[in-house]
């Protein structure tokens, strides 16, 4: 009972993380209908930015960073990925708005490599490591489950950040905008409201999420390269879809499930068969529930 | 002046057909294969960079057998599928001798086109036992077996440590598998029983899944056979899961390298040992303190790891066949080196190698690592 315990909060640190990168797949497909490859991306760049930041300011190298300070490298490091959120769209995305659905799906596969190249040649081939005693060693034990004090902020930090996201798009107007351009553009611009911003908006709050999912990968496992990005965006991809793509509350519980159920998989057949495990309940998913565990059935558009 | 000019241009000419007639000494081509991208980037550029050095060394004392030494480099990103590409490119480029890869996935389809083209191949690094099982003619290593280090392992941790619980990780790679096997065999040899037996999957981030299942069983020891970057947070995932107080982690000789410390942490890694051929500064040999010196007055660092050492000797028994033989026949090189070259004074202890390829002895030392981050000779 105690292993299955600490298999679980091993499963929820994981499955925060791919929740929150999972939010800026679903958010950008829900409002342009477009799989936003480069998401991962944003992610990856976020973490080498709180790298950055982190040695800039010395942090780390004698005692550990102070709260305000570690707070300055989330605040660095998600505003600067968006930016690039917005830039991506503008330079990659805006200017195929019209086109055909593959031609946007190929510039952002285009935005990805780019990124990641870009990091490469920046940062160098060989994996970063972030400083040893940036983040205090505490851990509890809790019933023989032992949890780190890096695990429960990435918990936390990701559900207060899903639950301002949730709480911006349902009960505030500009959400209310989101949606309206997730149902339809042209039907919402008549109502007054301004798509491209709208559009602009959902590239900051999705890579400043992925960026911040980032900085807490980087902070807990230390070690970051330049292709993390892929690793954990095919994971959150997948979970978004799980979860119903388009669906806010559904990556949110599409990342959880997805963490959970790899790790059990992993702790109680194999490793080797961690993925095999994940993307078969996935096809299953897909077959009884087509939209993902929380998609609805939206009608068809003419 | 037509005439003039006619007779300069001649003339120019002349010359300069002449100089092409002089300049046309063909040089000794040698290729260098490794990852000199991705995530073993490190060693792949150690390997380029020793051979380098040397042929530098060689090139200015008026080359070998009066030919100049060209390097010609190849990026496998230590990926299997790009290994063939690099070993094609190779062929192409009419080398007579190849040095690389780094690990055994990467060198394991290399060798084979390497054999089938009749080109001399040295690895430096890669261990696996079954390398040297094809019948290879054209393939040495300057390292040593997985067996050995296997054998190393079982004996060091049955009779100096007295422990009998282990548990054996590895990635799946051909390596990492191949030494947790024999490794296995030893020890269960020595009445040691193995508690658990499996690989992770090298590149991913999370190994808490397995390291939880490890503390359900509670093995005395643990042994990880792969790579220093996973080797990292294996042993900082299991000091955050409270694994590391009842038991002692061990690497093996992947695992040596310094970046496995930064990336694991002191905290973590103070206290883990590692099976390995000796760290480069302990080699007692003159030729070695010659290499790490020359090392760090070009580069200015100091070499990463033994294995850039090891390419070093790869690339030193190369030129010493081609010393002794006066030719420079890929099939003679190796008949050299497989039955006159012996015990030849390398950067890493004589070198002699036997019919199949291997190098005969072993080095293997435990080193555990200190208080202060450095890896030093177990007591």
């Amino acid at each position: 009972m105690q292993e299955f315990l600490q298999q679980v909060v091993n499963g929820l640190t994981v499955g925060s993380v791919y929740s929150l990168v999972a939010l800026g797949y679903t958010m950008v497909y829900g409002i342009l209908r477009l799989i936003n490859f480069a998401h991962g991306e944003m992610f990856m760049v976020g973490s080498y930015l709180a790298l950055s930041t982190v040695s800039v300011l010395g942090m780390g190298q004698v005692a550990s960073g102070s709260l305000g300070g570690i707070l300055l490298v989330f605040l660095i490091s998600m505003t600067a990925v968006a930016g690039l959120g917005v830039l991506v769209e503008r330079v990659a995305y805006r200017p195929l708005r019209r086109a055909s659905r593959l031609a946007p799906i190929v510039s952002a596969l285009g935005a990805s490599i780019f990124l990641q190249n870009a990091i490469m040649l920046i940062y160098g081939t060989r994996f970063k490591v972030f400083p040893e005693k940036l983040i205090p060693q505490i851990s509890w034990e809790v019933g023989g489950v032992k949890i780190t004090l890096m695990r429960v902020v990435i918990l936390v930090v990701s559900l207060l950040l899903m639950a301002a996201l949730y709480t911006l798009v349902q009960k505030t107007q500009l959400g209310a905008a989101i949606r309206a351009c997730a149902l339809d553009h042209d039907t919402a611009r008549l109502m007054g409201i301004d798509v491209d911003r709208i559009v602009s908006l959902v590239f900051i709050i999705g890579p400043a999420l992925g960026a911040a999912a980032g900085v807490m990968v980087g902070m807990f496992y230390y070690q970051i390269n330049f292709v993390i990005g892929w690793t954990y965006g095919i994971r959150a991809f997948t979970a978004a879809i799980l979860g119903g793509i388009g669906n806010i509350p559904g990556a949110m519980l599409g990342g959880l499930i997805l963490g959970v159920l790899e790790t059990l998989g992993a702790g109680y057949i194999s490793p080797g068969w961690k993925d095999a495990i994940s993307f078969f309940l996935l096809i299953l998913i897909l077959i009884v529930r087509p939209t993902g565990i929380l998609g609805e059935r939206v009608a068809e558009k003419v | 002046m037509k005439k003039f000019v006619a007779i300069t241009l001649l003339l120019v000419m002349a010359v300069a057909l002449t100089g092409c007639g002089k300049k046309e000494v063909e040089p000794i081509r040698i290729g260098v294969q490794g990852p000199i991208s991705g995530q073993w980037a490190i060693e792949g550029t150690g390997f380029v960079k020793a051979v380098r050095l040397l042929a530098e060394e060689i090139n200015n004392g008026g080359g070998l057998l009066g030919r100049p030494i060209e390097i010609i480099e190849g990026d496998d990103k230590g990926d299997p599928k790009e290994s063939s590409l690099v070993a094609q490119k190779m062929v192409a480029s009419k080398v007579i001798a190849v040095i690389g890869a780094y690990n055994s996935t990467a060198t394991e389809p290399a060798s084979q086109i390497y054999d089938e083209n009749k080109i001399l191949h040295i690895t430096p690094s890669s261990t696996a036992t079954r390398l040297t099982e094809k019948g290879y003619k054209m393939f040495f290593r300057t390292c040593f077996l997985d067996d050995r280090q296997g054998l190393f392992a079982a004996e060091f941790i049955t009779k100096t440590l007295g422990k009998s619980k282990v548990a054996l990780i590895h990635d799946n790679s051909t390596y990492a598998k191949g030494l947790a096997e024999w490794t296995k065999k030893y020890l269960e040899e020595r009445g040691a029983t193995v508690v658990f037996f499996d690989a992770i999957t090298p590149g991913e981030k999370d190994y808490s899944p397995t390291l939880t299942r490890v503390k359900a069983i509670g093995p005395e020891v643990i042994y990880f056979t792969g790579y220093f970057s996973d080797a990292g947070l294996l042993v900082r995932q299991a000091k955050d899961l409270g694994i590391l107080e009842t038991a002692q982690f061990m690497g093996g000789n992947a695992v040596n390298n310094p970046d496995y410390i930064k990336s694991a942490g002191l905290d973590a890694a103070k206290g883990s040992i590692i099976t390995t051929e000796p760290v480069p500064s302990d080699l007692p040999y003159p030729e070695a303190q010659k290499f790490l010196q020359d090392f760090k007055a070009k580069y200015n660092e100091d070499v990463a790891s033994v294995w850039t050492p090891s390419a070093a000797d790869a690339f030193r028994v190369i030129v010493e066949a081609i010393r002794k033989t006066n030719s420079t026949d890929p099939v003679k090189l190796a008949e050299y080196l497989h039955n006159e070259l012996k015990d030849f004074p390398g950067i890493t202890g004589p070198i002699t190698f036997d019919e199949k390829g291997d190098r005969l002895g072993t080095i293997h030392k435990a080193y555990i690592v200190n208080e202060k981050g450095e890896f030093v000779p177990y007591k």
